[in-house]
């Protein structure tokens, strides 16, 4: 029997959208159903992994590499929740080197020394720093690493503006044997407005929402902890909806390319939902001044 | 009217060759960084190269090793310390390991002034240099930085890059008197231009033979960084070239009140350099009695020489005539491609078959050195093309029309091939020249004039040997 590859999966969104504290909650859940995970850290920060070890940092890849010159993977590779293996990529200070160039670094160590197929992993899950500013953060994207990509949105103008950008790397580097998308987990959803805005636009870019999570104060209270919902409230509504998304994401086979907007399609498409946003303001301020 | 107009007999070139390639084919300059060598030239400077390993030795190995094998100088090529960035440097950035390098290059080496510059590598991932070097000046190292990462230029941009950046960071403001009679020459590229040595020299030689006092700045000749540090007080600069030089002769205008006078055409030939001197005496006011005695007297015995060896040439050039080149090509630098032509054309009456620019002058230049190509004698006019891929030149010179005979081709090593192909003559005047071995050796003023003439007719005459 050959031996299994592991299924990729790449996790991006804008800085601040939830992607760590909802990546963490897909692998913890991914792991307490039995399978053999590892969650990579692409961020510079390096903090992606917390709430798996109990709020603990670990040392990054490239913190080992700017020590060492010769650096053994494992020496990056840790343990949290249920035995999830956490990486972290980390990064240069801010304003210093190319972070990029740091990631496509740090995958590369650990695909160079085979530390996948030796951990014989079930899923490995890139969780990337927002916008994709340059070549080093399509690295997830590109062939041979994840094969699928899933980008975390709220209905804020600026993540969905991130989320487009990511479609126009994906669509680049879909003909180049590249990852493809799966859809979009929409994050701190709590009205249907908000829900309105994420379907219209997944509708015009032909993709598809996963999963919607609403914004909850368990996640909050766990991540004050130190901990991920599916850890610290594990009976809770929103640990069962993270578990709901890890199988949706498990079982996921199909990805597509998207259609991003362009520049100016985006800016009508905001400005439109703009104006309805201004209507509805409008109106709650008669009511109140009504009542 | 042109009696003789060269548009008429030039073939015109094919759609094919003229289109822009996306590639290069056999390179005729260097990045930015290769102005490292512009460095080199300054007796007693080192450069210091913030770059990936290979980038300062190929610069150096291309532009000063294999182009007329002139060495690499006090402080240049294998002298020179590098970071040599690795992917360390690429991710953290490279700032701590040039301030190492600069400290301990401090302790080993001797020097007057140093330059820093920086390749594609600390360009790109954005490191503060000046930040590392300011510190240094701040303790009274001699030491400036330049910025020359491959995607600002070739080293002809590089030159003027780490140019300025000494006369800003090195030399600094100037408020005081100005030298009567001092002049400051910005000319040929150091290195690139394979005979700059010798031409230098030619010029200062020239020059204070006219009675005035010279900053060459670069070379042999130079005094080294006492030179730079007396370029504020030059009465004028004199850019002696199409248009490398102009940049820092406006900017030395701004900057310390400096007026400029711009000659384009480097003199080659008693009739060139006489009328350069002549030019450079009335820019600069020479009126008295006794100054214009010594430019002409300085002149008359210059030409006496000159004519008296052009004159014992005249039996060979009149009897040989059927075995010499009636048409020529110029493939090179804008420099030298302009100062050989005119000096082929109105000195020894052969016809311009082709000329072809490679060193990449920026546009706004263009125009003005297209028109001087049609001016180029009072009776003759000729177009001058713009290209760098030798494919494609060479491509332009197989469809030229050279007449019955086989041209002289004034070019490069790259041309070697093709002037075997076309039955011509070589004479490599050019970056690359390898098959040169160049010291002292000028092609330029009176002097060198003759020294070129040995060349090209030795070249020529030993071709039926």
């Amino acid at each position: 029997m050959g031996k299994k590859t592991a299924k990729q999966i790449a996790i991006y969104g804008k800085g601040g959208i939830g992607k760590s504290t909802t990546t963490s909650n897909i692998s913890a859940a991914l792991v307490e159903a039995g399978y053999k995970v590892m969650q990579f850290g692409c961020d510079p920060k390096a903090d992606s992994t917390n709430t798996l070890r109990g709020g603990e940092y670990i040392p990054s890849v490239l913190d080992l590499l700017r020590e060492n010159a010769r650096v053994d993977a494992h020496d990056a590779v840790f343990q949290g929740f249920k035995g999830v293996y956490c990486v972290e990529a980390g990064g240069p200070q801010p304003g210093v080197g190319c972070a990029g160039r740091g990631i496509i670094t740090a995958v590369e160590l650990l695909k160079q020394q085979n530390i996948f197929e030796e951990l014989d992993l079930d899923y490995v899950i890139y969780d990337v720093l927002g916008d994709v500013v340059c070549g080093g953060f399509a690295v997830p994207v590109r062939e041979g690493i994840a094969e699928h990509v899933f980008t975390i949105s709220s209905a804020d103008f600026m993540a969905i503006y991130a989320a487009n950008n990511l479609f126009r790397g994906i669509k680049t580097y879909s003909s180049k044997g590249g990852a493809l998308l799966g859809g979009v987990i929409a994050n701190s959803i709590n009205s249907d407005f908000h829900r309105h805005i994420v379907d219209d636009f997944v509708e015009r870019t032909q993709t598809q929402v996963v999963e919607y999570i609403p914004r909850s104060l368990t996640v909050t209270q766990a991540e004050l902890q130190g901990k991920t919902t599916i850890e610290a409230a594990p009976n809770s509504e929103q640990a069962a909806i993270y578990r709901r998304l890890a199988n949706k994401i498990a079982d996921h086979t199909e990805s597509k390319v998207p259609s991003p907007l362009d520049a100016k399609e985006l800016r009508e498409w905001s400005s439109s939902w703009a104006d309805q946003l201004i209507e509805i303001e409008r109106k709650t301020q008669y009511v109140a001044v009504d009542a | 009217m042109s009696i003789v107009d060269t548009e008429d007999k030039v073939s015109p070139v094919t759609e094919t060759t003229s289109k822009k390639t996306n590639s290069i084919e056999q390179v005729r300059y260097g990045c930015a960084i290769g102005a490292m060598q512009s460095v080199a030239a300054i007796p007693r400077a080192i450069p210091i190269t913030h770059c990936g390993p290979g980038c300062s030795d190929k610069q150096f190995m291309n532009l000063a090793f294999y182009n007329g094998f002139q060495g690499g100088g006090y402080g240049g090529g294998a002298v020179a310390p590098s970071t040599n960035a690795s992917e360390r440097e690429v991710v953290f950035g490279g700032a701590q390991r040039l301030s190492d390098l600069i400290e301990s290059g401090l302790e080993i080496l001797e020097a007057d002034l140093f330059v820093v510059l920086t390749g594609c590598i600390p360009d790109l991932v954005g490191d503060d240099v000046g930040s590392v070097v300011t510190p240094f000046q701040k303790q009274g190292v001699p030491i400036a930085f330049a910025e020359t990462g491959g995607f600002k230029g070739n080293n002809f941009t590089g030159h003027e890059l780490v140019t300025r950046a000494i006369i800003d960071q090195y030399v600094g403001d100037y408020v005081g008197p100005k030298t009567k009679g001092l002049v400051n020459v910005w000319s040929l590229l150091p290195y690139h231009n394979t005979f700059w040595r010798g031409d230098l020299t030619e010029i200062k030689r020239t020059l204070e033979g006219a009675g005035f006092k010279v900053n060459i700045l670069f070379g042999p000749e130079s005094e080294g960084v006492s030179e730079w540090k007396a370029i504020p007080q030059a009465e004028f600069n004199i850019v002696l070239g199409p248009w490398l030089g102009l940049a820092t002769a406006r900017h030395l205008e701004q900057k310390y009140g400096q007026r400029f006078l711009h000659v384009p055409v480097l003199p080659i030939g008693a009739h060139e350099t006489t009328s350069f001197l002549r030019t450079v005496a009335d820019f600069a006011g020479l009126k008295t009695k006794s100054s214009r005695k010594k430019l002409e007297s300085f002149i008359q015995d210059e030409e006496t020489r000159y004519y008296k060896y052009l004159e014992d040439f005249t039996d060979f050039y009149a009897e040989y005539w059927w075995g010499l080149p009636a048409k020529f090509a110029v493939i090179g630098d804008s420099a030298y491609n302009l100062a050989l032509t005119k000096f082929l054309v109105n000195q020894l009456g052969l016809i311009p078959g082709r000329q072809i620019i490679t060193d990449n002058p920026p546009d706004e230049f263009r125009d003005e050195i297209r028109s001087y190509y049609r001016a180029i004698a009072e009776d003759v006019s000729t177009e001058v093309e713009f290209e760098e891929d030798s494919y494609a030149i060479h491509q332009i010179l197989r469809q030229t029309d050279f007449g019955h005979k086989p041209p002289v081709i004034f070019g490069t090593t790259w041309e070697r091939d093709l002037a075997k192909e076309l039955k011509g003559a070589i004479v490599e005047v050019g970056f690359p020249t390898s098959y040169e071995v160049v010291l002292s050796r000028s092609y330029i003023g009176y002097r060198g004039a003759l020294t070129l003439l040995e060349k090209i007719y030795t070249t020529t005459v030993s071709a039926s040997a």
